[in-house]
């Protein structure tokens, strides 16, 4: 597994460091900013990917480091594995027009998949309200709130290059247990069916997305059906 | 929303001007099947609501009894939609159908106006669309919202 470090064009390292889906304590940016002043950091870059560059003189990297643990902060890997995840700051306690933990589960699919292998880089997004600042559609993986503690899921989204590409739905008003489970099938699929190097998008336009069509099983119960009980209701 | 809870929403004011519809009813006698009536649709929606103490109802905007053909008075269909306007928590891009404060809104237009008016999740652009395509009851609703409202329905 690769790690976060890019030279500069002037001789820097940048250092990717990565936290709780971009969410940092007041004593970790404290910390971080005190090792970085330390190693005579040039400057902190917050990236896309919601970690934070830490452009840092070479020499003085492993030393920068090795201070990240006790924060609780790490660097980042980078190259054919999953990166780490964007989430908003959906939850019940933070933006008030969440309406799913988005949060709480980008924080469980970064704890339980960040850094596995795979056949190309894998980034994932999750998004609290239909206006998904994270851009779930432009993520190889992203599931977007759709209703109370339900999301719908996309697959195969490239935000980046000259060709940008959204994402396909897989799942609708699935809830965020289905979402994990939704996103082995994914990578399983994803591992068996891609070429070396291959992005997600490009395995999705080569063999056809029925490959990767879930099992009905995995995927939440049909409207009809949650609306029994109301149905039920107005009949009495 | 997440930080939305059924207490913040009015259900008995918007129960009470589904009542009177229901008290001014021609049709109403106390074997009327709410389940075929569109405001017996709307006030059963506001009791499930309550019971369950949840503001939406998944796949039930595809419950309502479209064959409800009965006549209904305007001043009061556009009252009880106003009402509605004032319960609305403007949810724009994550308005859902399901909503209650949606059930109720769109028995009402279908009550008045036999279709709905897909709701852009704000009051605002909700009347600029209802001036457009049905003026008359804009200009109720728009009357109505001038008036504070009332939990028992009254003027």
């Amino acid at each position: 597994m690769g790690e976060g470090y890019f030279r500069q064009k002037n001789g820097l390292l940048a250092v990717d460091v990565m936290a709780a889906c971009g969410l940092l304590t007041p004593e970790q940016w404290l910390g971080l900013g005190r090792a970085a002043r330390e190693k005579n950091v040039f400057r902190l870059k917050l990236t896309t990917r919601q970690t934070v560059a830490v452009l840092v003189p070479e020499e003085n990297a492993a030393q920068l480091v090795t201070e990240l643990a006790p924060l609780g902060l790490k660097v980042a890997p980078f190259g054919k594995v999953v990166r780490p995840v964007k989430a908003c700051p959906g939850n019940a306690d933070l933006c008030p027009r969440a309406i799913a933990d988005a949060l709480a589960l980008g924080l469980l699919i970064q704890e339980k998949y960040v850094g596995q292998e795979v056949p190309k880089d894998f980034k994932i997004a999750v998004a609290g309200c239909a206006r998904g600042c994270t851009d779930p559609q432009c993520a190889d993986f992203g599931a977007r709130a759709a209703g109370k503690e339900r999301f719908d899921v996309f697959i195969g989204g490239r935000g980046s290059t000259a060709q940008p590409i959204h994402g396909v739905p897989i799942a609708r008003k699935v809830t965020a247990g289905q979402v994990i489970g939704l996103l082995d099938f994914v990578l399983e699929r994803y591992r068996v069916l891609a070429q070396p190097s291959e992005r997600l998008c490009q395995t999705l336009a080569r063999v056809g997305g029925e490959h990767f069509q879930p099992p009905a099983e995995m995927l939440a119960p049909a409207e009809e059906e949650e609306a029994a009980e109301f149905a039920a209701f107005l009949q009495n | 929303m997440a930080t939305l809870k059924i207490e913040d929403i009015d259900l008995t004011a918007l129960e009470a001007r589904l009542n009177k519809l229901c008290l001014s009813c021609d049709r109403y006698s106390p074997e009327c099947k709410e389940s075929q009536c569109l405001i017996g649709f709307g006030r059963k929606v506001l009791r499930f609501a309550a019971d369950k103490k949840t503001f939406d109802i998944p796949g039930a905007s595809k419950l309502l009894p479209e064959r409800d053909f009965k006549p209904y008075y305007p001043e009061q269909v556009a009252a009880a939609i106003a009402e509605t306007c004032r319960q609305c928590r403007q949810c724009r891009d994550n308005h859902s159908p399901d909503c209650v404060i949606a059930l109720v809104r769109s028995a009402l237009e279908s009550a008045l106006l036999q279709e709905n008016i897909d709701y852009p999740g704000s009051v605002f652009l909700y009347l600029a669309r209802i001036k457009e395509q049905h003026p008359a009851l804009a200009a109720l609703v728009a009357q109505e919202l001038q008036k504070p409202g009332s939990k028992d329905g009254k003027e």
